[in-house]
């Protein structure tokens, strides 16, 4: 008997701190989702977003190798015009010697345009900030183009990065429910929160979808 | 002794919506898993149906009378129609179903055409259900679940805000885990920073 309130107390300990410090870790990513998620209900966008007008127009003298591989293409120019980020898409007509595509950081937006018969890519680069930055990590890595999607290192990181939030959120949420029902005073007020939340989950859920 | 109430309390009520959220979230970044397919295994039905030209003037009046007619609920989405205001072509959107009408107001009939996508397709739009564009800001609700929809998701992103900061807080009142808090604080807010701020352009 003493041996299992032992065991109990050392798992309701470990458990604690391991919601404690994963929450911890993740407050900022959960901060990141939930701003953003205001700013795509109501489509705001301080200070002009991507619909901001380029900084600045250049042009770069670009050696490819062509393929009938679009993003191959594209990455031999990304290379080459010395901007990292992420190639959200390709645009090529068939037979076309023209390449289209833009180059996508949080807060940063390269088009690129490019002649490849001329050996010349126009950028047009515009900074799109911190918000728009909080919005494109909220849509990343998505379902979106996935056959190229995360042809950038960090795109891949930030993959893995949201897979992790949720997951741990996963985890904050099961732990925490442990923890409550441990606390045997608050056992009472906490189901009626559950079952008011839970209630009002079910019957807007089947409202919207029925 | 009341911020681990709110805590609680508050983490508890969210619980179901941040499951969905959270869920959904992690299967729109894998569409290639077997249940984000869902869209490849959708049911597709078309019906022509009989209508009465609208009296209404203007895209979303005249997709509310015919919605009325035809007896679907949602919300409208795109619509377009000809420059003699012959055919009227619009969309309608709810979780699950999406529902597109071709309608011929010059010989009084409607091609309905509704698709279904099973439950994960029904997460996936709630998860993304806002009645509004990012590139057309000016674009409003009319349906009045989404607005409650939008309403229970700004909801919960504040919740998530609070359930943040109070936890925060109740760390702060632990002077002996703080060390190794300020640790994982540190480690989270520079990872989250090194995204948000596109520091990784510097790096490739």
């Amino acid at each position: 008997m003493l041996a299992t309130t032992s065991v109990a107390r050392s798992v309701y300990r470990i458990l604690r701190d391991l919601h404690l410090y994963a929450g911890l870790f993740v407050s900022s990513f959960i901060l990141v989702f939930a701003v953003s998620a205001i700013q795509l209900n109501h489509s705001l966008m301080p200070w002009g977003g991507r619909s901001a007008s380029p900084a600045a127009v250049r042009t770069v003298r670009v050696e490819v190798r062509d393929s009938d591989n679009s993003l191959d293409v594209a990455r031999q120019v990304r290379s080459q015009i010395g901007v990292a980020g992420e190639i959200g898409y390709v645009n090529r007509k068939a037979g076309s010697s023209r390449i289209s595509f833009p180059i996508e950081s949080p807060g940063r937006l390269d088009k690129v345009k490019v002649d490849l018969a001329a050996g010349v890519a126009t950028i047009d680069h515009t900074t799109t900030g911190a918000w728009d930055g909080a919005i494109y990590l909220h849509k990343m890595p998505g379902p979106h183009n996935v056959s190229i999607r995360g042809n950038w290192i960090f795109t891949r990181l930030w993959g893995w990065l949201a897979d992790g939030t949720v997951y741990l959120l996963l985890f904050l949420s099961a732990s925490g429910i442990y923890l409550w029902t441990v606390l045997k005073a608050d056992r009472r007020a906490g189901l009626l929160f559950l079952g008011g939340g839970a209630l009002s989950f079910v019957a807007l859920v089947l409202a919207i979808v029925t | 002794m009341w911020t681990r109430k709110l805590h609680n309390y508050l983490g508890l009520y969210c619980l179901l919506f941040i499951w969905l959220f959270a869920i959904s979230g992690l299967v729109l970044n894998h569409s290639k898993w077997p249940v984000g397919q869902f869209w490849k295994t959708r049911q597709e039905s078309t019906t022509q149906r009989a209508i009465t030209r609208p009296l209404a003037n203007g895209d979303v009046a005249i997709a509310a009378e015919l919605m009325k007619q035809l007896g679907i609920v949602g919300e409208i989405g795109d619509s377009k129609r000809d420059a003699a205001g012959r055919a009227f072509d619009f969309q309608v959107v709810k979780p699950g179903q999406v529902f597109r009408v071709e309608a011929r107001l010059d010989s009084a009939f409607a091609k309905v055409t509704e698709i279904r996508v099973n439950a994960w397709g029904v997460l996936d739009a709630l998860h993304k259900f806002t009645g509004v564009r990012m590139d057309a800001p000016t674009q409003s609700r009319d349906w009045i679940l989404t607005r409650i929809w939008s309403l229970a998701m700004d909801a919960l992103a504040v919740g998530l805000v609070i359930l943040v900061c109070s936890g925060l807080y109740l760390w702060y009142r632990l002077p002996a885990k703080r060390a190794m808090g300020v640790v994982a604080l540190a480690a989270g807010a520079a990872c989250c920073a090194f995204f948000l701020y596109g520091w990784g352009t510097a790096l490739t």
